[in-house]
């Protein structure tokens, strides 16, 4: 993706999200009730926030157009999509599903093991060195869950999840 | 006389064998992370407040110090090996290091890199402890007006100055992390905003999990995406590793320059060891009389740029412990780690705690040692830690951040808290968003909320004393005029004026 068409969907993205912080500040309780001063409302720094963000993103959106030489800048292009999906599936997976669902240990075994096996699998490799990668997979991931398990739990007293 | 006695007395307290052991392992563990690309500093600083929050408040100020310490000087290892900096403080190191490694003189390279990041320390060290006691003092005389713009300013010129391509990102990266900050409970009326409906946000978003998300998973993110550097291999027999005296003694004055160069940035609240290292590099390269040599293997520009980037550790501790403004991002999290040991920093920390600016001065001088004895020692051993792949590296590294974050609550909100920063940071990376305004505006928001509207209630509305008030008014000077530098018309007007007065003077 160009930079130029980049900065213009983020300056969008940005505008409403400083539109809707000044209305959100606008219509926060401004606590007449308490007779607080009504230049100390809760309100006031959000919605000059809100504004200055919607300013900054108008400039970014002229700078997209009139600046060729950034403009013309491609992003997300100097790395590999399979990596960064299968990294981002792995790592969120472990996060958001088994961190909670699987006791600790297990999540944390299973994610480390799958991670470096998927990273370390020798393409087209003879099977002793397919064995000694899975081998290093499973001694990492054992090790992994079981010292950082340990560390946790018995030395930090953290009630692991 | 008493400041070093002070300091005396705080290096005799560190030489215990517990303290000893802490500074040792975390300088090493520093290193390691900082030689290894893909993990920055901060990121170790980050994940070692979620490591230490049990032991006691000086040991774990010690651990997060080294780690810093040992991080900053670590990036170089990379730079010169891989020509991929470690962390980006090193970036102005591979200019110069990497040519020099592919000459076969790595060894050396790392050597005088060791003693060039030594003494930018000590230097910063010495800069340390002259300057944060008097900025204190003044800093007491600072009331809301001031801290409104004090804020304002960290957010500006950091954002000003760590932006890649133009401004405009730094100061959005900087706004959006003043709105991360405004989430939860405000300081004042404890009114709850914009919390969305979630108990979990009424205490605001922790600077923790967020730290972690930005700069550990989406380092993680980062590494896996792009490409691995290639190890500089080549190797001569006369290759040494101590540098000369001779070479030391003939850029002396580099060094001196360069570590004044490298505190004052790291004063300058939220631009990191890289403005100091490129700061301190292009003086080195107007200064020089072998300028032609820089960036083809120049030992002066490799010294300039080592001793920058790690006087500015020292210097970004300066406004960190007496301003509770950090210096850099690392400091940033330092600071939340100071706040979680029951340390307030700030104006009163002379007054609460006036021994602890003497004791961060030891433990730096401990760090700077041990940093070298590691440099010295373990030279062709890091060689070795560069060839750990990511596959072996990267999920251990996620686990920790993982339940590194949960630890400090046993929240599992936070581990989401971190996930969600972790993508946005790597998205605002690609897109060429500065982290450090982002960081900085997460720290200060706070500060700038109350500081506005107390100073408002304090006026009863009027704007006057934020304009009027001598501390005030320089603020509102400096910010004004970092801002107008920024804008085109502005620059080639004054440009022209300038022109025309020589051309009328000549």
């Amino acid at each position: 993706m160009q930079m130029s068409l980049a900065d213009r969907i983020t300056a969008v993205a940005l505008a409403a999200l400083g539109l809707s912080m000044t209305v959100g500040g606008w219509r926060m309780d401004r606590l007449e009730i308490r007779q607080i001063h009504p230049a100390s409302i809760p309100g006031l720094v959000p919605m000059m926030l809100g504004a200055l963000m919607v300013f900054c993103a108008a400039l970014l959106w002229r700078d997209a157009t009139r600046n060729q030489e950034t403009a013309a800048a491609s992003i997300l292009t100097n790395g590999s999509w399979a990596r960064l999906g299968l990294t981002a599936f792995a790592c969120l997976f472990y996060a958001l599903v088994l961190v909670g669902w699987l006791p600790y240990m297990w999540a944390t075994a299973l994610f480390v093991f799958a991670f470096a096996t998927i990273f370390a699998w020798p393409e087209g490799g003879g099977r002793p060195r397919q064995i000694r990668a899975l081998a290093a997979a499973a001694l990492l991931a054992l090790a992994t869950a079981a010292g950082s398990a340990y560390l946790f739990s018995e030395i930090f007293l953290v009630r692991l999840p | 006389m008493s400041a070093l006695g002070d300091l005396g007395a705080a290096l005799w307290s560190l030489m215990t064998p517990t303290m000893l052991f802490h500074a040792a392992w975390s300088t090493l563990l520093g290193i390691v992370i900082g030689s290894l690309p893909g993990l920055t500093a901060t990121m170790g600083v980050a994940l070692m407040t979620t490591l230490t929050y049990s032991l006691d408040s000086t040991s774990a100020i010690l651990v997060l110090i080294c780690m810093y310490v040992g991080a900053i000087y670590g990036g170089s290892r990379s730079a010169i090996l891989l020509n991929i900096p470690g962390t980006p403080a090193s970036a102005a190191t591979s200019l110069d290091g990497y040519p020099l490694a592919q000459q076969g003189r790595a060894g050396y390279a790392m050597g005088l890199a060791t003693a060039g990041s030594m003494l930018g320390t000590l230097v910063g060290i010495v800069l340390l402890v002259v300057i944060a006691p008097p900025l204190a003092e003044a800093a007491l005389n600072f009331g809301s007006f001031e801290f409104f713009w004090l804020a304002v300013f960290g957010i500006v010129i950091s954002g000003q100055l760590t932006a890649d391509t133009t401004p405009v990102k730094g100061y959005i990266a900087g706004i959006l992390g003043l709105m991360v900050a405004m989430v939860g409970s405000e300081g004042i009326h404890a009114q709850v905003r914009f919390t969305m409906g979630l108990p979990e946000l009424n205490a605001g978003i922790g600077l923790i999990p967020a730290m972690v998300g930005a700069f550990g998973f989406a380092e993680v993110l980062n590494a896996m995406w792009g490409k691995a550097g290639v190890l500089a291999t080549a190797k001569d027999k006369s290759d040494r590793i101590l540098p000369r005296l001779a070479d030391l003694w003939r850029y002396r004055v580099t060094v001196i320059r360069s570590g004044i160069i490298g505190t004052l940035v790291g004063i300058i609240p939220g631009v990191g060891e890289d403005i100091g290292a490129w700061a301190s590099y292009v003086a080195a390269r107007r200064g020089s009389k072998e300028a032609d040599k820089f960036g083809k293997g120049s030992y002066e520009g490799l010294t300039a740029a080592e001793t920058g980037n790690s006087a500015v550790v020292p210097g970004s501790l300066i406004p960190a412990i007496t301003l509770a403004v950090p210096g850099s991002a690392s400091s940033a999290v330092l600071i939340a780690a100071l706040f979680i040991h029951g340390i307030r920093p700030g104006p009163l920390i002379m007054i609460e705690q006036p021994q602890f600016i003497s004791s961060v001065a030891a433990m730096l001088i401990l760090a700077t040692l041990l940093m070298g004895l590691y440099g010295m020692c373990l030279t062709r051993a890091f060689v070795q830690v560069l060839r750990v792949p990511y596959a072996y590296l990267m999920p251990v590294v996620f686990v920790l951040c993982v339940i590194g974050t949960y630890a400090l609550s046993q929240r599992m909100f936070d581990i989401w808290v971190m996930v969600f920063f972790g993508v946005v940071g790597f998205l605002l990376r690609q897109m060429k968003y500065p982290m450090a305004p982002l960081v900085l505006g997460i720290i200060l928001g706070d500060l700038l909320d109350k500081s506005l509207r107390r100073g408002l209630t304090l006026s009863d509305g009027d704007l006057a004393p934020f304009f009027l008030r001598p501390m005030s008014a320089a603020f509102v000077i400096l910010i004004a005029l970092s801002v107008l530098a920024n804008i085109g018309w502005v620059r080639r007007r004054i440009a022209a004026l300038l022109s025309r007065g020589r051309t009328r003077d000549a």
